[in-house]
């Protein structure tokens, strides 16, 4: 059958024409999502909006969330994380969380979020967040997916870090039934107790019909915080594994100093929850110019250029602050940037870049 | 009459006058959060539903009566985005919320000044170096003689006629006035580089007159006529309304002038005082504060700008006390009484003055 590229050709311009600045206000988004909002608030042109359907009490201070997502939602791989969007008194932050659904389920979606102390979107989560709220989600995103080729794997977690893990593993159970050969699988988790532990039923009952997955779990209220020899004393073949991490980041650094010892860091995966590196030790202090506000500031060797930006009375849009909602991609017209997360150097010229993760190589010119 | 100032500020008048001003300015953005977003979310709809039913009744009526109300609908519309929406959000008031349609960068309003231009000569020049002559272009707008200080030209003596003028084509002296085409005639500026400048501008008006005379009209083609009409009259009507209470701002009798000297080795303190004596007030009612964008709270706003403009009536009585208590005049007054001073000026000052005042400005 011959393919229909004159009719996807012909949408497309459709839609682009219809996005035309030249019919505004017409085609303004804001104001018709705020008209959909009122028939149907899931209703959005833009936004990815989701509707809270269930609320499950997983441990004491762990929460899961049933959402359905309009039809903006492209769906996500196991493993990729989200952006949700809280308006909190006025302000909106947004934050990012693993999805632990399978994602063969269309149209509902988990989010896990355990109360953090001092946390202001967890806790408003918690307390405000009802069945019938709607919340505002980004695209998945992240790179914490499986790989295509079916070797034997490792997937090691601690606390929360378990939520991206379940997603893997209803992957992986979805790829036996569907005849692919299966792999060896072991889930290693840390956690403080069996009350603490999140999805522990989940994943019994994963582990009940499946002999390939195998379950290794770690109470650290008996038995002390593990060191990573310890641990990995159940699994005495790990180096030959593909390893997916995601933890605190004290049992991340732990785990990566391990793998890295052993000259093994490239069969390790890692998904970070919050505190990255955000500062390089190295570097020169660099002049930012500002080409819309006509401010000059500086940077600090290392710094990213949100804080610095701010220190400088400048009021850069910004969400997530770790790299991953891009609220806060910015325009640079010239000068070289190192991203904080993955080390990478950019382009000279024409670029966006996000500020919250980026910091200078030379001096800048940057649209703010 | 000379309104340059001359009194400066003692050394610990001027840092006592910043601690009290600070604290008040404080004491509202510490407590910014969901009303002051329902509070501009509110004037969003209500913008848009006039605009809606404004341009409803103009294309779809036939009779005088959905002709008229719908003009004024419109032209309502205008004046509440253009005001409280589109030069608040611009000056940053709502950038905390963190929400893309409040940004102060990402904001286009409904007029035919490029938003990016008007941060620059608005945001940066004119609240910088509020009534410098010879730095704060505003002044005058580069084609009005309003003090004696301003050095007299033949050209000024028709200046009741460019005040009519600007009055009824206020958009477009906004528009075109960031691109400092003064210095064109004057020889500083080539005409590549005026061309180069007059870029945003012109994608701008491409923009505006497309909308308002080609899309709206067409939409309903068989009274394109009268769509065209109701929005230029539409258009008018802002345009005369913001250069009525623009114009109360800075102008009417007793606001003073600064020469450049006294912005060297300016303290915020100093600041403070240049915005207090160099602005005036205008009283009424609240809606009529809500029309004018809180510009008739002029001098809290030149105080705080990126203060949310509905929160400077809550504050003004404290300012006032402020002022009192440093002996600065509080300039507030009826809206008759402030413009009718500021055409006084515009009239006096088309005549040259008795040489009694040192020439501070050109023009």
């Amino acid at each position: 059958m011959p393919t229909p590229v004159l009719p996807l050709r012909l949408r497309d311009h459709a839609s682009r024409m219809l996005r035309s600045p030249l019919l505004h206000p017409l085609n303004d988004a804001d104001a018709i999502n705020d008209l959909l909002a009122l028939a149907n608030p899931r209703w959005s042109l833009t936004e990815i909006r989701a509707e809270v359907v269930g609320r499950e009490q997983q441990t004491a201070d762990t929460l899961r969330f049933w959402l359905r997502p309009n039809r903006r939602w492209k769906g996500f791989r196991a493993g990729q994380h989200v952006a949700i969007t809280a308006e909190i008194d006025g302000v909106r932050h947004t934050r990012v969380y693993s999805l632990s659904c399978d994602p063969a389920v269309p149209g509902l979606l988990t989010l896990t979020v355990k109360r953090q102390a001092d946390g202001r979107v967890s806790n408003w989560l918690h307390d405000q967040l009802r069945v019938g709220s709607i919340v505002t989600l980004g695209d998945a995103d992240g790179d914490f997916v499986l790989p295509t080729h079916g070797g034997p794997l490792l997937l090691l977690s601690a606390g929360s870090g378990i939520t991206p893990m379940l997603a893997l593993l209803y992957e992986l159970r979805a790829r036996v039934r569907a005849g692919d050969t299966e792999q060896d699988i072991v889930l290693v988790h840390v956690c403080r107790d069996a009350g603490d532990q999140i999805f522990a039923n989940e994943v019994r009952e994963l582990a009940a019909d499946w002999p390939a997955l195998r379950i290794e779990t770690w109470h650290s209220a008996s038995r002390g915080r593990p060191a990573p020899d310890a641990l990995l004393a159940a699994v005495p073949d790990y180096a030959t594994r593909d390893t997916f991490l995601c933890g605190p980041s004290a049992f991340m650094a732990d785990i990566e100093a391990h793998w890295a010892d052993r000259g093994i860091t490239e069969r390790l995966r890692l998904e970070r929850f919050g505190a990255a590196p955000r500062r390089l030790e190295t570097g020169d202090a660099s002049e930012v110019r500002c080409a819309r506000s006509e401010r000059i500031f500086t940077t600090e060797a290392g710094e990213a250029l949100l804080p610095a930006a701010e220190r400088a009375g400048l009021k850069p849009a910004y969400g997530c602050r770790i790299g991953v909602c891009r609220t806060c991609l910015c325009h640079k017209r010239g000068g070289t940037v190192e991203n904080l997360v993955t080390g990478e150097r950019s382009g000279n010229g024409d670029e966006w870049i996000r500020l919250c993760v980026s910091t200078p190589r030379s001096d800048l010119e940057l649209e703010i | 009459m000379s309104t340059l100032n001359r009194k400066r500020l003692s050394r610990e008048d001027a840092a006592a006058l910043q601690t009290d001003l600070d604290a008040v300015r404080d004491s509202v953005m510490n407590t910014l959060g969901e009303k002051d977003v329902a509070h501009i979310r509110r004037m969003i709809r209500r913008a848009r539903g006039s605009a809606i039913a404004g341009r409803a009744m103009i294309g779809l009526g036939f009779d005088p009566v959905t002709f008229v109300v719908g003009v004024a609908a419109l032209a309502h519309a205008k004046i509440v985005e253009n005001m409280e929406i589109g030069h608040n959000v611009m000056h940053g008031q709502y950038d905390w919320t963190n929400d893309p349609a409040l940004n102060s960068q990402r904001y286009e309003w409904d007029n035919v000044c490029d938003a990016g231009m008007w941060r620059h000569f608005h945001n940066y020049e004119h609240h910088t170096y509020t009534n410098i002559l010879g730095k704060d272009r505003d002044f005058g707008y580069t084609i009005l003689r309003m003090s004696d200080e301003q050095k007299w030209h033949p050209f000024f003596l028709f200046q009741p006629v460019w005040n009519a003028i600007l009055a009824l084509a206020f958009e477009w002296g906004v528009g075109g006035h960031d691109i400092g085409a003064e210095r064109l005639l004057d020889g500083k500026m080539s005409w590549k580089e005026f061309k180069e400048r007059s870029r945003p501008f012109h994608k701008k008006i491409r923009k505006q007159l497309f909308k308002d005379y080609v899309l709206f009209p067409l939409l309903t083609f068989w009274n394109a006529p009268r769509v065209l009409l109701a929005n230029l009259l539409a258009n008018l009507i802002r345009n005369l309304w913001s250069y009525a209470i623009i114009f109360c701002g800075h102008f009417p009798e007793g606001t003073q002038v600064f020469s450049e000297a006294d912005s060297d080795n300016e303290t915020r303190g100093d600041w403070y005082y240049r915005q207090l004596c160099g602005s005036a007030n205008i009283e009424g009612s609240r809606a009529f504060h809500v029309l004018s964008g809180h510009l008739s709270h002029q001098i809290e706003h030149h105080l705080f700008p990126d203060m949310p403009a509905h929160r400077y009536a809550e504050i003004a009585p404290q300012v006032q006390a402020i002022c009192a208590k440093y002996g600065i005049a509080y300039n507030t007054a009826s809206f008759a009484r402030q413009y009718g001073t500021v055409l006084g000026k515009v009239f006096r000052h088309a005549l040259p003055s008795r040489r009694t005042t040192p020439v501070l400005a050109e023009t």
